[in-house]
């Protein structure tokens, strides 16, 4: 009879304790709900202690060998808690809020990444950093990316403005709109998005209205695993008339500056090698 | 005989709705479950089958109602507006940032527009006096239309991320099914099945025609009003529970009806069992097919739906033609 | 049990009516229909017949005169009690919902708390389809289905049918077995029949005629008095002579054309 009781409450005190288990200061089972805090979360050296991605997280390489967990949007709550996290980390840009409500209601500890300008990111990376633990390694990578913002800013004092259009995709045309890092990466570099009048961040543009704009220099970003060039015939031809295609200033570059992540340093020299 | 299916029947609903609360993506066997597996099932899992069953409850009765009430099989709550109504209106919460209710806001706006739209439905189906079943019919499907337009409309001219929220509720979704709005549909579609289920003469009456409904002894336009109301609640709490789901309303009461014949007192409450376990278990295949994505309820009753409703015009009795 | 009773079972006084937007259809029409007794509404399309009908069993109200039950107002009844009283029978019997016969005859308890006098199972042997009791009535003919919907109103119990053209697009040999059905019930049963018809043939059967025209009552009586060729020309505009045979009479005429 004493045994049993003994038992008995040895068992109840496990579940308990397993249950009430205090959050740790260094989380070591990290999941990421956006592919942009997937590559900063690799970038800061945690990607070890990632146990959990979304399937749009393809970078880097090894993001791709990780469990997934659903979409950017539509995460699956059950994929998220049975992977027992110590730490989920969403985004205000393309997670839902009741992802964040619902995790916390069950006990799961949350980390919302809030920068979505260029600006913001030194200290988002800080703030990330210190969440995970490893505050050097944010304020390192933090750091690096304000100097090299810095050298940008003041290299393009001298240059003149131009009239620059980012095209996200050819067909249907969209493009970058403000609030997006692409668009303060143009204007860091000292030139006008011509689509920054648009209401939304990647709006469907009219392409007479382009033309009017008359852009100097085109970006076409990359689409996955397309040829650039051959989808965009369609839409150069239409455009033949503006400076950046008579000038044959129309340039092919990466995503990089997709997501406001570590890659937008080597997306912000790319436009201004074509630039130049 | 009649009593082996409706008892069968019984069994396979009940079936259907334990297999959704244990089994995809991933079994969690009851009687042996660790710490995690009981949250997902207690904060997860059962509030997600909760929800799918209220809002198939809610649907199969509406259908049962409207298809006798309209003198229709083709009629679907759906196709009276109500659900362009609501979309349009969780679609403006969210553009707006409606947040006077927190985080029922949008469940909330979408009841309001489902309520509005079947009343404006009512304001045009009436004229001397009552609600006419073609008037009825012709003004959801304008409505409907309209609305869907007005819709489209606010979705082009709005920024991505609204849109992508908007488009998502529209789908369907019970992934983020919680405690918060099931007392309140509840009670809303409690109401709305106990007003049809006392008043499922009356309903079959109406079914035989206006007149002879009238012969035998029933306030005509008041029954069909009353009928009309309980079926907007019901469709209503629905619509705000997790969007847009289609097919049940129009496809449950003609199974039931094939299985255990048309009389409206078997009829409503069988479609409103039916479409509460059918859209469990299309909520379980939407989860389990293809882990961890999840398909949106409405695509998989839709897929399931649309195949067999045509496979169902080929019997001759489902229409009587 | 009705046909002890002389007085008038249903009474018309002074009615007109006319529908919204319509000149004065119905005016100041008075008639009454007493027990057991089997009477054609007859008159061309667009007369009224149909209207006076749709007045008689209450479905519309009289904009000016009463319609009275038992000498009690019509409007006066409760819903359910009326229902017990007295029968509308539509012209159109359109049912594609497969309800089978047992069914729809059942609906006839419904203006019933407690059980009616007559049986299901006897009201469907009455009519004759007490062994498609399981079919679907889509699956029956027309004249089926309309018997279907008669022994539905045995049910009811009621006194009085009124039925607008039932034997309309049924072949004769329907018609005859529909009409003798009806005949069977008032004989047996005392009911009241009044049929709206533009048959002039079978207007020949009925013991009663009431001639209709532009919503007033020509003439009421016996077909061989009331339908002269004067009062078949007043009604529908055509020279057409009835002619006594042995058994009966016919229409006759030069040949049509």
């Amino acid at each position: 009879m004493k045994k049993l009781f003994i038992i008995l409450s040895l068992v109840v005190g496990m579940s308990y304790s397993v249950s009430a288990a205090e959050p740790a200061l260094l989380p070591t089972r990290i999941i990421s709900l956006s592919p942009a805090t997937t590559e900063i979360l690799f970038a800061l050296g945690a990607g070890d202690r990632i146990i959990g991605v979304t399937s749009f997280c393809d970078h880097p390489e090894e993001a791709k060998k990780k469990q997934k967990i659903g979409g950017l949007s539509n995460p699956s709550l059950e994929a998220i808690v049975a992977l027992k996290p110590d730490l989920v980390v969403m985004t205000t840009d393309g997670n839902p809020q009741e992802v964040d409500e619902r995790l916390r209601t069950m006990g799961l500890r949350t980390y919302v990444w809030t920068a979505r300008k260029l600006a913001e990111l030194p200290d988002g990376i800080r703030g990330l950093a210190t969440a995970i633990g490893v505050s050097a390694q944010g304020e390192r990578m933090a750091g690096e990316i304000e100097k090299s913002i810095n050298r940008t800013r003041y290299k393009v004092q001298s240059t003149k403005k131009m009239n620059v259009l980012y095209i996200v995709w050819p067909e249907p045309l969209l493009v970058a709109g403000p609030g997006t890092a692409i668009d303060d990466a143009i204007r860091l570099l000292g030139h006008v998005n011509v689509s920054a009048k648009a209401k939304t961040s990647y709006p469907r543009y009219s392409i007479e209205e382009l033309i009017r704009e008359a852009p100097e220099v085109v970006f076409i970003g990359k689409g996955s695993g397309m040829d650039m060039q051959a989808v965009s015939q369609g839409i150069l031809k239409k455009l033949a008339t503006v400076p950046a295609v008579r000038n044959n200033k129309v340039c092919y570059v990466s995503d990089s500056l997709y997501r406001l992540g570590p890659r937008v340093v080597q997306g912000i020299e790319e436009l201004a090698a074509c630039i130049k | 005989m009649h009593k082996v299916r409706i008892t069968l029947f019984l069994l396979m609903a009940a079936a259907i709705l334990v297999l959704a609360l244990i089994a995809g993506p991933r079994m969690i066997n009851p009687l042996a479950m660790s710490a995690t597996e009981r949250e997902i099932l207690l904060s997860i899992r059962l509030p997600r089958v909760a929800v799918a069953l209220l809002m198939g409850m809610a649907l199969g009765a509406s259908g049962a109602i409207l298809q006798g009430v309209l003198r229709n099989p083709l009629a679907d709550p759906y196709i009276l507006g109500i659900s362009s109504g609501a979309s349009l209106a969780a679609a403006l919460g969210l553009l707006s940032g409606f947040y006077v209710f927190g985080r029922s806001s949008v469940p909330v706006s979408a009841f309001i527009g489902a309520s509005l739209v079947s009343v404006l439905v009512g304001a045009f189906g009436w004229k001397r006096g009552g609600l006419w079943p073609e008037r009825l019919l012709l003004a959801g499907i304008g409505l409907n239309f309209l609305f869907s337009a007005v819709l489209m409309l606010l979705m082009s001219l709005s920024s991505d991320e609204g849109l992508r929220r908007a488009v998502l509720w529209m789908f369907g979704d019970l992934s983020m099914a919680d405690w918060t709005l099931i007392p309140s549909a509840s009670i809303f579609i409690v109401i709305g099945l106990g007003i049809a289920l006392f008043r499922s003469k009356a309903l079959n009456a109406l079914i035989l025609g206006d007149e002879f409904a009238y012969s035998l002894g029933f306030a005509v336009q008041r029954e069909r009003l009353i009928l009309f109301a309980a079926m907007a609640l019901m469709t209503s709490a629905s619509v705000s529970l997790g969007g847009t789901i289609g097919f049940i309303g129009l496809l449950m009461p003609h199974i039931v009806r094939l299985l255990l014949g048309a009389d409206s007192r078997l009829l409503v409450p069988a479609s409103a069992i039916a479409g509460g376990a059918f859209l469990c278990f299309a909520d379980l295949v939407g989860r389990s097919l293809m882990p961890p994505l999840e398909l949106p309820s409405g695509t998989v009753t839709a897929v399931i739906g649309a195949p067999y409703f045509l496979y169902l015009l080929r019997k001759k009795d489902v229409l009587g033609v | 049990m009705f046909s002890a009773y002389s007085g008038p079972i249903l009474e018309l006084d002074r009615v007109s009516f006319r529908y919204p937007g319509a000149g004065r259809i119905i005016d100041d029409l008075t008639f009454a229909i007493g027990g057991g007794e089997f009477i054609g509404l007859l008159g061309a399309n667009g007369s009224g017949k149909s209207t006076i009908l749709k007045l008689a069993a209450g479905m519309v109200r009289p904009d000016r005169g009463i319609v009275k039950l038992w000498d009690r107002p019509l409007a006066a009844y409760r819903n359910k009690d009326r229902a017990k009283l007295l029968c509308y029978f539509p012209q159109h019997l359109d049912v594609s919902v497969p309800f089978t016969v047992r069914e729809i005859v059942g609906m006839g308890m419904y203006p019933y708390d407690i059980p009616p006098a007559m049986a299901v199972d006897e009201a469907m042997d009455t009519v004759g389809l007490l062994d498609k009791a399981d079919v679907y009535v889509t699956n029956l003919s027309g004249g089926e289905r309309r018997r279907v919907f008669i022994a539905m109103t045995l049910i009811q119990g009621a006194g009085i049918l009124l039925l607008d053209e039932p034997l309309a697009n049924l072949d004769i040999r329907y018609q005859i077995e529909f009409l003798r059905l009806l005949r069977r019930l008032q004989e047996q049963k005392g009911i009241s029949v009044v049929m709206a018809l533009h048959d002039i043939n079978v207007a020949l059967q009925f013991e009663k005629v009431m001639v209709i025209k532009n919503g007033a009552v020509l003439g009421i009586g016996a077909p061989e008095a009331v339908l002269t060729g004067p009062m078949i020309r007043d009604a529908f505009d055509v020279s057409i002579e009835l002619r006594k045979a042995e058994h009966g009479m016919y229409i006759t005429h030069e040949k049509w054309f």
